[in-house]
């Protein structure tokens, strides 16, 4: 089965595997590019790995970019200049409200559609495309129904494994089929009595990449526990639940509408879902505290750290990563640790 | 033209000033000597050089006193109407009303190099989190805080999609400190496919038809809320007179690039001309001055080029220069480096090229926006970059990166590239922060490099000929 890699959370699994294809979502290793452009002052980390990893990748047969930033949106012409992958170029639109808009990512996801024949997919029918849709929402379904059962690094990893990231990443969790597998590890009862006492926390960012999971160990180590994983690659990434009526009637507005208007994200304009997301969201999990993680040189997430602050009541402790892990970990424990210490 | 043209500083326009005034030189309302502006605080005037004509004193003056006229139009009760991003389009559309003025707050970028750091606006920017990683034009987010600069706008109408995410997270950011913003979607301008139709638009690139079609629905919701705004109508008769008017700042802009391009001699400095063609995008807050201060500079120029005559020797390494700087000396710099500016590209070609005038008018002008280099992929912005440099006989390509701008991280290689591929000529990427004093000797020799080696090169194929 061939494979399409992608990062962007408003590209549909289910649209890809319903063509055949092995819808790939990265959970990126920090793998430095060796590719000079990507390694230039001003790039940011993640996009930097994007490159890196499409540039070594042996195994993709496709790939897909996206629109949401800036930056990946340039990476689209570094890539489509030194790479020999067939690659698309989606566009996203920043606005959501209006009619045309949400046409425009209908449209997108038809051009799509096209990249994705070309690449010797089969254009999925209504029934396809819609069992696709419901295994895709079965699974996501379970990933949120076993979050109070698993740590936050499983939960994250589970998100990951079901929500059709790299399988690889975790060893257990995806298929390798495309198609997106059941979760089989809880916690055992004690440790999540211990997880409880813990101070709960919201992680809120962009995308986290494989080595940032340990975040999570670093934070239940120095006695909080991540109760609300609000970054891109978390929960706020994951697609809402389709409304099952209108799946049957019509997959794609559906399926399109679910994507669209229900990931809430920095980038959007105006991005005021995002917060009346977190607002519900940080209440009903009785969230003390705020970890903000971005990327230097991310403008959408770094610009949205003021204004978090001044919008909630709660600490909100930044922390920005150059994609350095040796350099970033003991700055960024020793900054966990005093925020924790200060909420216990 | 009555005086030899030169470069001259600041100290000198005041004799010069007096002398155009003892011969005659009428002056618009807002003229007057250029270092009274110092006392305003622009404190960067007096380290610049400036071309010594009456016309570039008219354009001087016109640029440093926007903000008086955008206050005396809001005293005289018109509405004043923020465009954002999309550097030449909405205010074709908003100059069409008697009642509004339209004026782009991202302009603000250069207040912190015009009064180099005085007015405290990247601080202000730096204590609502957006520090020196974003681009210059954080400004202006200083600028509203203050309210030192221009008038708050009565409207704020902000592009988005295919921008660059530093203006994006500003403009929400502003969005959040309770300036309501209408954003209007500027999709990704891509090719059409196999079976789209396509169009094509002012410069030469073509679009999907569905794609002019989209961002003429957004054009339409944007009219619709300067309606509002105006309460007056806009029709297409009256959108047409507004293009046709704006196609005449575009045509002066033409023949002057053409002119200060090609001639032997250079006939205007680079920085005379980098503001003429700011005038394209918004008309400096009045669109009728602009085409008497573009006709008064376009004759000028004419006069000298006829003449034979220009402010640098004519062996001057011909530069074409990509991107805006931040700080306006940097264009002085590379003339004392012994280059001149022949073709630039400062991320609105869009509001340089004709506007078609056979079409429906927010047909003609989604078209237009469609044609952003910004909207488009950096190496759509190569190809235009290498047939303008054709165009103009430019012998190598200087790119300014903007120093935190998303777009300069990834781009600038993805030009050079593509010039290096198709062209053969030097690429040199520089980085222009607002103020460059600190690093004045680096830039300085960085661009002495790129003079001498397009000079260097000239001997080489010189040579070649005559021994062919």
């Amino acid at each position: 089965m061939k494979t399409i890699i992608y990062t962007c959370p408003y590209v549909p699994a289910e649209w890809i595997a319903a063509h055949g294809l092995h819808a790939n979502r990265l959970l990126l290793g920090r793998v430095d590019s060796g590719f000079s452009p990507a390694r230039a002052e001003g790039v940011c980390p993640y996009v930097r790995s994007f490159i890196g990893e499409v540039m070594n990748n042996k195994g993709a047969d496709g790939v897909v970019v996206t629109t949401v930033c800036d930056q990946m949106r340039r990476a689209f012409d570094i890539i489509v200049r030194h790479c020999d992958i067939p690659v698309f170029l989606m566009n996203v639109p920043s606005t959501w409200q209006t009619l045309a808009a949400q046409k425009l990512y209908v449209d997108e996801l038809k051009r799509l559609s096209g990249f994705l024949v070309g690449l010797g997919g089969k254009s999925p029918s209504k029934d396809t495309l819609a069992q696709t849709m419901l295994d895709y929402d079965d699974t996501r379904t379970s990933v949120r129904l076993a979050r109070e059962h698993l740590s936050a690094r499983r939960f994250a990893e589970a998100i990951a494994a079901g929500g059709s990231f790299k399988g690889e990443a975790f060893g257990d969790g995806s298929s390798g089929s495309g198609h997106p597998q059941p979760i089989r590890q809880a916690q055992g009862s004690a440790a999540l009595e211990a997880a409880t006492l813990r101070v709960p926390l919201a992680i809120v960012g962009g995308p986290l990449m494989r080595a940032d999971l340990d975040l999570f160990d670093m934070i239940e180590q120095s006695g909080g526990r991540v109760v609300l994983d609000a970054t891109e690659t978390g929960e706020r990434g994951m697609c809402p639940k389709f409304d099952r009526r209108r799946l049957r009637e019509d997959p794609l507005p559906e399926l399109a509408h679910a994507y669209f208007a229900g990931i809430p994200d920095a980038s959007r304009r105006p991005n005021n879902e995002l917060y009346r997301w977190l607002k519900r969201e940080l209440a009903d999990r009785a969230v003390r505290g705020i970890i903000f993680r971005r990327y230097v040189w991310c403008d959408l997430w770094h610009a949205e750290l003021g204004r978090l602050k001044d919008w909630s009541d709660l600490p909100v402790l930044d922390i920005d990563s150059a994609g350095d892990n040796a350099m970033d970990l003991p700055r960024i424990q020793n900054r966990i640790r005093a925020f924790l210490e200060m909420l216990q | 033209m009555t005086h030899a043209p030169e470069r001259i500083t600041l100290e000198e326009w005041d004799v010069q000033y007096e002398k155009l005034h003892r011969a005659g030189m009428r002056e618009p309302r807002y003229g007057g000597p250029l270092s009274r502006h110092v006392e305003d605080g622009d404190h960067r005037l007096g380290r610049l050089r400036y071309d010594n004509s009456a016309a570039a004193l008219r354009l001087w003056n016109f640029l440093l006193t926007e903000e008086d006229r955008l206050h005396e139009a809001r005293a005289a009760g018109n509405k004043i109407v923020g465009t954002m991003k999309d550097l030449g389009t909405v205010p074709v559309m908003a100059y069409c009303f008697d009642n509004v003025t339209a004026f782009y707050p991202d302009g603000a970028w250069w207040i912190p190099c015009v009064m180099e750091g005085s007015d405290g606006s990247l601080e202000v920017a730096d204590s609502l989190g957006i520090d020196e990683s974003f681009c210059p034009v954080r400004a202006m987010l200083g600028a509203f805080v203050t309210g030192a600069h221009f008038p708050i706008p009565d409207m704020l109408i902000c592009s988005v999609g295919a921008t660059c995410d530093d203006f994006s997270a500003i403009a929400q950011r502003l969005n959040g400190l309770g300036h309501p913003i209408f954003w209007w979607e500027i999709p990704h301008r891509r090719c059409p496919e196999r079976d789209e139709a396509g169009v094509i638009l002012p410069g030469g690139l073509t679009a999907p038809k569905s794609q002019v079609e989209f961002v003429e629905s957004e054009l339409e919701r944007v009219k619709a809320a300067l309606e509002e705004l105006a309460g007056a109508r806009l029709d297409d008769e009256r959108l047409s007179a507004g293009i046709a008017q704006a196609n005449r700042v575009r045509q002066y802009l033409a023949e002057l690039r053409n002119l200060a391009f090609t001639a032997e001699r250079c006939p205007l400095p680079a920085l005379e001309m980098l503001i003429a063609e700011m005038l394209a995008i918004h008309f400096c807050s009045d669109r009728p001055e602009t085409i008497a201060v573009l006709g008064e500079l376009l004759e000028e120029v004419k006069v000298r080029a006829n003449a034979g005559l220009g402010v640098l020797d004519a062996g001057a390494a011909r530069i074409f220069w990509v991107n805006p700087v931040a700080d306006l000396q940097v264009m002085n710099l590379l003339e004392d480096c012994g280059g001149r500016v022949c073709g630039t590209e400062y991320l609105f070609t869009h509001a340089l090229d004709a506007i078609p005038q056979d079409v429906p008018p927010l047909e003609a002008l989604a078209r237009c926006a469609l044609a952003d280099p910004m909207a488009g992929s950096s190496i759509d912005r190569a190809e235009r970059i290498c047939a303008d440099v054709r165009r103009f006989g430019a012998e190598a390509v200087l790119i300014s990166r903007i120093p935190g701008a998303s777009h300069c991280a990834l781009e600038g290689q993805v030009i050079s590239e593509v010039v290096a591929e198709q062209l053969d000529i030097p690429v040199l990427e520089i980085e222009v922060p607002p103020v460059t004093d600190s690093m004045s000797a680096t830039l300085r020799t960085r661009l002495e490099a790129l003079v001498e080696t397009a000079r260097c090169r000239r001997r080489t194929t010189q040579g070649i000929r005559r021994s062919g």
